[in-house]
């Protein structure tokens, strides 16, 4: 099968044959990976995983070094060998883990900071307006410096701004983490909404029980590989999910 | 000694310093960048001008602009040359390469200006003003008018307006700009174009204040630090205050001590302000 009539189901993002090599050290070694229209997957997973080497690799970042081959697809068309801000422009969006909002500046500028440069053919770009009425609460600190928000607002922002830039695929990286549960609730339900309107997303969580009630398919990564996937509903009952739910319970 | 004139001077030689100083503080600001060739630049930005004038018999408000192209067209090539390192913000081998292109520029520029030195003059530099006891000249005023005028468009170009943003999202986070859509290789470049502009500019300005050899630039690369790192690293407003302040030090310095240890005078100072407040004057209490 080729990668043309994959795309005719709806696949937007695909990535196969995935390596990332830190030092000598394989972080990751993916066969396959899949997200398609209006689909929310999940990636859960321990600590070390390589969940976040996922997304990143994907987005074709990292903070570090790393040594990645493999290929990635963004609606059949080879991104391998993109730079991460014209993958961005692209519309794979990667909302990053810790540090994800300019914080010396307003909230306002960073959602408008490349506003209206895309051209997205065939994709919706938020503007700030439409943003707005997505996190209502982004609206009241609009004048505030990102680093006076909290980590829920710095969720909403980041998600924000991915949003205009008019995403296709939109990666989160532990949107939940440190979050009240109240809070994770509502980014997380957000994600359906999003979902609903065509977008793709991967969700990288290491809570997963919050994960598996939005998300319609899981994929369970150990030490850098696939080793469970499929629906929700399949794997609520499956033992591996569940000793990875009660890991978190300790993490 | 005149005490208000040696205020006024010290207040010429302040907008001068500012001047001068004003690349580097976006360079290092934005890019975490350093650029040891800083001096040369200014010593070429001056001969261009010299020679322009001089030689070609340009009008000095032509010769100027054609020296801040020079300089963009150096800062982009040593950017250009840079980037990887820029980019991997390697600082040890950026600060060679800079130093080295500095020696190349100024043997370049003693091959083609020769090394003897030359009097930049323009048509404001033999024009005096005298109020009184005071004495200064049209060059002088059009230094602090240019000083203020470029610091005034530097801070609204940063707050308001989206080149300005790019430049912020790089100087707080290149990574995350990335993620961001921005292509920090171009916010780089233009950075390097910025410095080499304004550096060129201040020599067209600040050159004919004294007599212009091939060989300068060392003095002009230290007062810049001081300047920069007693404003506050990156922060244009405390350059600006930082550039002012130092003239007035070293004017009333020089009068009232001995002219011939200003420059340790003012690194004094730097080391000082360093330990009681590291951030710089500029910086704000945590």
């Amino acid at each position: 099968m080729n990668s043309a009539t994959r795309s005719g189901q709806g696949i937007t993002l695909e990535a196969s044959d995935l390596k990332v090599l830190y030092g000598g050290n394989t972080a990751l070694n993916l066969d396959r990976i899949e997200v398609r229209e209006g689909e929310v997957v999940g990636v859960v997973g321990a600590n070390g995983a390589g969940k976040s080497t996922l997304v990143n690799a994907l987005a074709g970042w990292s903070r570090g070094a790393p040594k990645v081959s493999g290929q990635v697809r963004l609606d059949g068309r080879d991104i391998s060998r993109m730079p991460a801000h014209e993958r961005a422009r692209g519309g794979l969006l990667l909302v990053p883990e810790g540090k994800l909002i300019f914080g010396q500046m307003t909230v306002d500028e960073n959602l408008s900071a490349l506003a209206g440069t895309v051209a997205a053919s065939g994709r919706r770009v938020y503007d700030q307006q439409a943003v707005f009425e997505l996190f209502p609460r982004l609206l009241e600190r609009r004048n505030h410096l990102g680093s006076q928000l909290s980590g829920g607002e710095r969720q909403m922002l980041g998600i924000g701004r991915a949003l205009m830039l008019g995403p296709r695929v939109l990666m989160l990286d532990e949107p939940s983490i440190g979050l009240a549960p109240r809070l994770v609730s509502t980014v997380l339900q957000t994600m359906r909404t999003l979902a609903s309107t065509g977008l793709s997303i991967l969700l990288v969580e290491q809570n997963v029980a919050a994960a598996i009630d939005v998300v319609d398919r899981l994929v369970l990564l150990e030490r850098g590989r696939i080793v469970a996937q499929g629906t929700a509903e399949q794997m609520r009952g499956d033992p591996r999910i569940a000793q990875a739910y009660l890991g978190s319970h300790h993490g | 000694m005149n005490l208000t004139q040696q205020l006024v001077n010290g207040l010429v030689l302040g907008h001068a310093y500012a001047l001068v100083a004003i690349g580097w503080t976006v360079l290092l600001g934005v890019a975490r960048l350093v650029n040891f060739g800083h001096g040369q630049m200014y010593m070429v930005g001056a001969f261009v001008t010299w020679f322009a004038i001089a030689q070609l018999g340009l009008p000095y408000l032509v010769s100027i602009p054609l020296a801040m192209l020079v300089g963009i067209l150096i800062g982009l090539l040593v950017q250009r040359i840079m980037l990887q390192a820029t980019i991997e913000q390697n600082l040890v081998s950026i600060m060679i390469m800079t130093l080295g292109m500095g020696y190349v520029l100024h043997g370049a520029a003693a091959l083609i200006f020769g090394s003897t030195g030359q009097i930049l003059e323009t048509p404001l530099s033999s024009k005096d003003i005298t109020l009184g006891d005071l004495w200064l000249t049209w060059q002088d005023v059009a230094i602090v008018l240019v000083a203020i005028v470029e610091f005034i468009i530097l801070k609204r170009l940063l707050d308001r307006t989206r080149i300005g943003r790019l430049v912020r999202m790089v100087a707080e986070d290149p990574k995350l700009a990335e993620l961001a859509g921005v292509n920090i290789r171009n916010v780089y470049l233009g950075v390097f174009a910025f410095e080499g502009a304004a550096v060129a500019l201040a020599g067209a300005m600040v050159g004919p204040r004294t007599p212009i050899l091939t060989s300068m630039g060392f003095e002009e690369v230290i007062m810049t630090f001081v300047v920069v790192v007693l404003g506050g690293i990156g922060s244009v407003l405390g350059s600006y205050l930082a550039g002012i302040a130092l003239g007035l030090f070293t004017a009333l310095f020089g009068a009232l001590i001995s002219p011939a240890y200003t420059t340790a005078a003012a690194f004094l100072v730097l080391i000082a302000v360093l330990v009681l407040r590291p951030g710089g004057l500029a910086a704000r209490a945590h």
